[in-house]
């Protein structure tokens, strides 16, 4: 998908609420609000939905908060007021309607890799090489396109991201 | 005394022309361009779950004529189960040409390690041969209780499409366990119905006859 989001770092907020030094991870959670998101009132997941990032990931200019697209102010389906954009990841790890932002020390929990930890972990950087367990992830069909593309590592933002993970092996960063 | 057989004239022209209906709406819709951002993804979904839609149809057909005496659900049974024919074999070409492009090497590993495509394909492997002997002509050949026996496949057929649905989804299962539900309450049908058929000819046979049969135990 090639989505023109409006939004700013979220490395700029982070600097300006200055976390402390021992916090390594950064942790995000959704609305509860059944009211307004019936699908909560089922078990089809934990409720509510909860994503992290490592403090470096969290604070790579590449990682945004969002509060629009296409010029607009986001609509409620695509995570309003507030949700997060992480470009090298699956779609996933951009968790919606945020309400809470938390630094901590160990790796948070989070959603998908709660419900299915042999499909979902916490790093899920897109990667080409590795199939998801029930199906391929090498080739992509963006949004308006017919033909599908090959899938690039990091989403084509290797250049930028990849020095964030040297020495990790691009097997279990799914 | 038998009820009289309603003649229903409109019933399998009734069945064609609607059967129909869902792949007409789903080529107007793809042709003006309604079926929403991932209208690939949308079709294919869509006459995935249609063809489970007529092949649970077609399994009800017996179950509902045990249930209540009457003929007519049996007498669309074989138009239903082409219709599942018919949009599962749609479902497998949009997904093999449209989706993946004739991409061979992804289709491959398809078939070959991914549980859920290959319980799928194995569904729609069952039911090439029941389509291919649907015919009278195709009965007459085989002979009734060959062509009974083959067309068994079909319980088959209906349990992997519904685990091919179950294993698809990424956590919302509801859907799914509600068609293994109804599968299910089918099957319960057929199976209570064969046991009260054979303890009716059972207690049709003489008694000699019985002690034979059963041993002490009978």
């Amino acid at each position: 998908m090639v989505i023109p989001w409006l939004g700013f770092p979220l490395g700029d907020f982070i600097r300006r609420v200055e976390p402390l030094g021992s916090a390594k991870f950064v942790a995000f959670q959704t609305l509860l609000d059944p009211q307004q998101m019936p699908l909560q009132r089922t078990h089809i997941l934990e409720w509510p939905y909860v994503e992290g990032l490592r403090m470096d990931e969290a604070t790579h200019p590449l990682t945004l908060l969002v509060g629009g697209l296409y010029g607009k102010a986001l609509p409620s389906q695509n995570g309003a007021p507030l949700r997060l954009v992480v470009p090298w990841k699956y779609g996933f790890k951009g968790i919606k309607s945020i309400v809470k932002i938390s630094f901590l020390e160990k790796q948070p929990p989070t959603t998908w890799s709660i419900e299915g930890p042999r499909e979902y972990g916490f790093y899920a950087n897109v990667n080409p090489a590795v199939s998801h367990p029930r199906w391929s992830q090498a080739t992509e069909r963006r949004i308006g396109e017919f033909q599908r593309r090959k899938t690039l590592p990091f989403n084509g933002y290797g250049d930028e991201v990849a020095q964030l993970y040297t020495g990790l092996d691009p097997k279990t960063l799914y | 005394m038998a009820p009289r057989r309603p003649p229903l004239p409109w019933l399998k022209p009734g069945l064609f022309a609607g059967g129909l209906i869902p792949v007409a709406v789903l080529v107007w819709r793809a042709a003006h361009r309604t079926l929403g951002a991932d209208a690939i993804a949308i079709g294919l979904n869509q006459l995935g779950y249609l063809a489970l839609v007529f092949l649970v149809a077609s399994l009800t057909c017996t179950p509902l004529k045990t249930l209540t005496g009457w003929t007519w659900p049996v007498r669309i049974r074989r138009m239903l189960g082409l219709f599942a024919f018919f949009y599962a074999s749609l479902h497998l070409l949009t997904y093999v040409g449209i989706d993946q492009q004739l991409d061979w090497p992804v289709l491959w590993g398809d078939v070959t390690q991914r549980k859920f495509m290959i319980v799928g394909f194995l569904a729609f492997c069952c039911l090439v041969p029941l389509a291919w002997t649907s015919t009278d002509a195709a009965v007459r050949r085989l002979g009734f209780q060959r062509w009974k026996a083959l067309h068994r496949l079909v319980y088959v057929a209906g349990v992997l499409a519904v685990v091919h649905f179950a294993w698809r989804v990424k956590s919302d299962l509801r859907v799914p366990l509600t068609w293994a539900a109804i599968l299910g309450v089918l099957f319960l049908i057929r199976i209570a119905d064969a046991i009260r058929t054979r303890r009716r000819k059972r207690a049709r046979q003489p008694v000699a006859a019985r002690s034979v049969d059963l041993g002490p135990a009978g």
